[in-house]
């Protein structure tokens, strides 16, 4: 026998995966809307995607350096906040922005707090909303038609949320299809319902995400919309409720552990997204809702299911007189 | 028969297959030699044997007053060479008693004794002489376990042949090639139960099977009505699953109950029973035979020909090779584990060199690729402990908890009721040490309810002390 015996305490078998194969497989759930991205707004969107990722990894790269932590870039978990703040923008905001958005993402939202699993706010949502906020221009002026695929323009119109809100949205005949492919003006992935929802059943099916909070999220906002006699399935298909319901809501670090955590988290982004829709200032809320509720995560850690040996099941039930 | 099952738990890989086919085949070591730690659970022993004694099969050599005492015997006839500190499972060293055989045959068994005809407590004496104690793992004496204080009330007495624990099937194997004293030992165990002779309880016999066992299950059930038990005993089938093995999980899958938090299972109206101690009960009885063999698995990847063996206790691991098995030596498939039961709660060795305890399911030594040595990242917080946490416990927040130095908080997620099963630990993705962290933060805890104890006793000496004067 060797001495290569490794004596470490139980249990000595897991499962062959680890957060670089979560991680990889999140990205691999991003690919068609990456791809969807690429093709709508062609080299717009590949830019960004690319020029984001690659700001993300160096930030991360940089402050565990300078901070002298250990280097886990090779995790792949900056890759995905890359992706993720990409594909929440549009296609015509500055590539320089995405510079500036991915050292707010990586360092204040995430090195800063602690590094993967410990930051409190969502980073690609926070780099985003720094983005948004600090530079609105830029931000939210103009928007790509995907129409005009051959010489993609921009163009100054307002989009369908804002339309929804003002009370000039028509739905025309085929509208809600295209909506539901995806062509329609908007984020760089955030466009296709049909392909956020391959991308949610692919990673639910493949446990990465847990569809409590997704789903609760989503069915709030169809409720709310449908008690107060809106177009139920134009908001849904419209803005980012479908793309932040099914990887935003769902990151590890900013939501719940607990199964009913998750549920009322859902439901809290749900909620607030649809009252700053129709209430707020903006036309769209899902950003804003989710960086809310990832306040509130912590405490709802605490709503944890009932332990073992505890409650009503517990001990031998009084009137156990005899067994039959 | 729809299997039963409990929430949470994990699917590990079983390996069952490479040793359920083997029949269990007696053994003894090549070096004629038994290494017999002097207290195999219970409170410690006393040998009671010198170097240089001769000593015969059956015969006691260590034992202690208390109550919690179990007795240990000679496992076989021969001479005391040596009596010494070991390495025993669990790493720690302990005194065991060296005996060398001989040839001679001398043996002491006790006299047979039929269990029907006793008392409660004749039949306890005779369980407690036999030295009989769990044989899952834990090693609780036997004889305390089937005597539950009087004002609890037993419903049900449950054998666990789940063996949840990947690779091992030597209860599997003993319920095959023996179902008929399987039976008669949870006959007698009931008949204790319910108060010996003229006792007047009315606890039912279940056997909680895994539902890949079911092939047994004809088996059991014929045994049972063959010997005219239908009434009184039946088998239940379980979801396989880990931990379902865990007496907790035994109890809530078959009968809806949960053991309330740090209680026992009496609690619950459940007496619990290991297979091997329950044939070792048959035994003691039926043929006044101490428990001084045990069978175990011999398995994992880096094992030749998994086998299932009959050894006497005390056996040193590394003795039964190359006889018995041998070990796979090129690249990849050499051992990089021992472990000391099975690879989710069994504990690794530094070395084969270890004596078969009566606590000792199985040895599986595990190649690199079937276990893992990956070191520990930090928290993803992705939740799959909370999610497959057996006990419904939320281990990443127990940790993080106790990271942060709130211990009050970290109970209240439950760290007091983790039972260190390892479901979180398998699926964790950043392999976080779960259960090493959980167990300091047991330690601190007990360490504190030690000190409060001792400072409240000080308190009431010092207040009596004024009172006095
Ligand atoms: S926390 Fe404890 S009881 Fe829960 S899975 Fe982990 S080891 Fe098992
Ligand atoms: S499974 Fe591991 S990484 Fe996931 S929450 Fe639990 S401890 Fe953290």
């Amino acid at each position: 026998m060797s001495n290569k015996i490794h004596v470490s305490s139980s249990p000595h078998f897991n499962l062959k995966c680890n957060t670089t194969m979560i991680m990889g497989t999140v990205l691999f759930a991003l690919l068609p809307e990456i791809i969807m991205g690429i093709v709508l707004f062609r080299w717009a969107a590949l830019i960004r995607i690319l020029i984001s990722v690659a700001s993300c990894v160096c930030f991360e790269y940089i402050f565990q350096k300078v901070t002298k932590q250990k280097v886990v870039i090779g995790n792949l978990s900056a890759c995905v906040t890359g992706v993720m703040m990409a594909l929440v923008s549009p296609p015509t905001a500055p590539v320089w922005i995405f510079v500036v958005g991915a050292a707010v993402a990586m360092i204040v939202a995430k090195g800063l707090f602690g590094g993967i699993g410990s930051n409190v706010f969502n980073p690609a949502l926070t780099g985003r909303a720094f983005m948004f906020l600090s530079f609105p221009a830029a931000m939210g002026a103009s928007w790509l038609t995907p129409k005009t695929i051959s010489a993609v323009d921009a163009i100054s119109s307002a989009t369908t949320l804002s339309a929804m809100k003002a009370g000039t949205f028509a739905v025309e005949q085929g509208t809600y299809w295209q909506y539901f492919i995806g062509n329609r003006a908007g984020c760089i992935g955030e466009t296709s319902t049909l392909l956020i929802l391959i991308s949610f059943a692919f990673l639910a099916l493949a446990h990465i995400i847990d569809w409590r909070a997704p789903v609760a999220m989503v069915g709030t906002v169809a409720i709310c919309s449908c008690i107060t006699g809106e177009n139920v399935a134009m908001a849904l298909m419209t803005g980012g409720l479908m793309f932040g319901a099914t990887f935003m809501v769902t990151d590890y670090a900013t939501a719940p552990l607990t199964k009913k955590g998750r549920l009322i988290f859902g439901f809290g982004c749900g909620l607030i997204t649809f009252l700053i829709r129709r209430l707020g200032g903006y036309p769209e809320g899902v950003m804003f809702s989710i960086l809310i509720m990832n306040s509130v995560a912590p405490f709802l850690n605490n709503l944890t299911a009932r332990k073992y040996g505890y409650g009503k099941k517990a001990g031998r039930p009084a009137d156990a007189k005899e067994v039959k | 028969m729809r299997a039963k099952t409990f929430k949470g738990g994990i699917h590990p890989k079983e390996y069952k297959e490479l040793s359920n086919q083997c029949p269990i085949t007696p053994a003894f070591p090549a070096s004629k030699t038994v290494t017999i730690p002097v207290t195999m659970g219970g409170a410690p022993n006393q040998p009671l044997v010198k170097v240089g004694d001769e000593v015969a099969k059956g015969q006691i050599i260590a034992s202690g007053e208390g109550f919690m005492n179990c007795p240990v015997h000679s496992s076989v006839s021969g001479k005391v060479k040596k009596i010494q500190n070991c390495l025993i499972t669990g790493n720690g060293m302990a005194p065991c008693i060296i005996i060398e055989a001989d040839d001679a045959g001398r043996e002491t068994l006790l006299p047979v004794l039929n269990p029907f005809e006793t008392t409660k407590e004749q039949a306890l004496a005779r369980i407690k002489e036999a030295g009989i104690v769990g044989m899952g793992g834990a090693s609780f004496p036997a004889h305390v376990k089937l005597n539950p204080p009087a004002d609890k009330i037993i419903d049900y007495v449950l054998i666990n042949a789940a063996e949840c624990e990947p690779y091992l099937t030597c209860d599997e194997r003993t319920m095959l090639e023996q179902p008929a004293k399987v039976i008669d030992g949870l006959a007698i165990v009931m008949h204790i139960i319910n108060g010996g002779k003229d006792g007047q309880g009315h606890a039912k016999g279940i056997i909680v099977l895994e539902d890949n066992k079911e092939y047994i299950l004809p088996a059991l059930e014929n045994e049972i009505a063959a010997a005219g038990y239908a009434d009184k005993m039946s088998v239940c089938l379980v979801k396989t699953k880990y931990p379902q093995g865990a007496e907790k999980f035994i109890v809530s899958a078959a009968t809806g109950r949960e053991i309330p938090s740090a209680k026992l299972p009496a609690d619950a109206g459940c007496v619990i029973c290991n297979v091997g101690s329950i044939c070792s009960i048959s035994d003691a009885f039926r043929l006044g035979m101490p428990l001084i063999e045990r069978s175990l698995t011999i398995s994992g990847g880096a094992v030749e020909k998994p086998v299932n063996l009959r050894v006497p206790v005390g056996t040193i691991v590394s003795d039964l090779m190359p006889s018995c098995f041998t070990l796979k030596s090129e690249g990849a498939s050499e051992p990089v584990k021992i472990i000391s039961g099975g690879p989710m709660m069994g504990f690794a060795m530094a070395s084969a060199d270890f004596p078969v305890a009566k606590g000792t399911s199985g040895v599986t030594f595990l190649t690199e690729k079937e276990t893992f040595l990956e070191e520990e990242s930090q928290c993803i917080s992705c939740g799959s402990c909370v999610a497959k946490c057996a006990m419904r416990l939320s281990p990443a927040l127990i940790v993080r908890e106790l990271k942060a130095g709130n211990i009050e908080k970290a109970k209240s997620f439950g760290l007091m009721d983790c039972i260190e099963c390892g479901c979180c630990a398998f699926v964790c993705p950043a392999k976080v040490n779960l259960i090493q962290r959980i167990r300091l933060g047991k330690g601190i805890v007990r360490q504190k309810m030690a000190e409060e104890k001792t400072k409240a006793a000080a308190k009431a000496a010092a207040e009596k002390a004024e009172g006095g004067k």
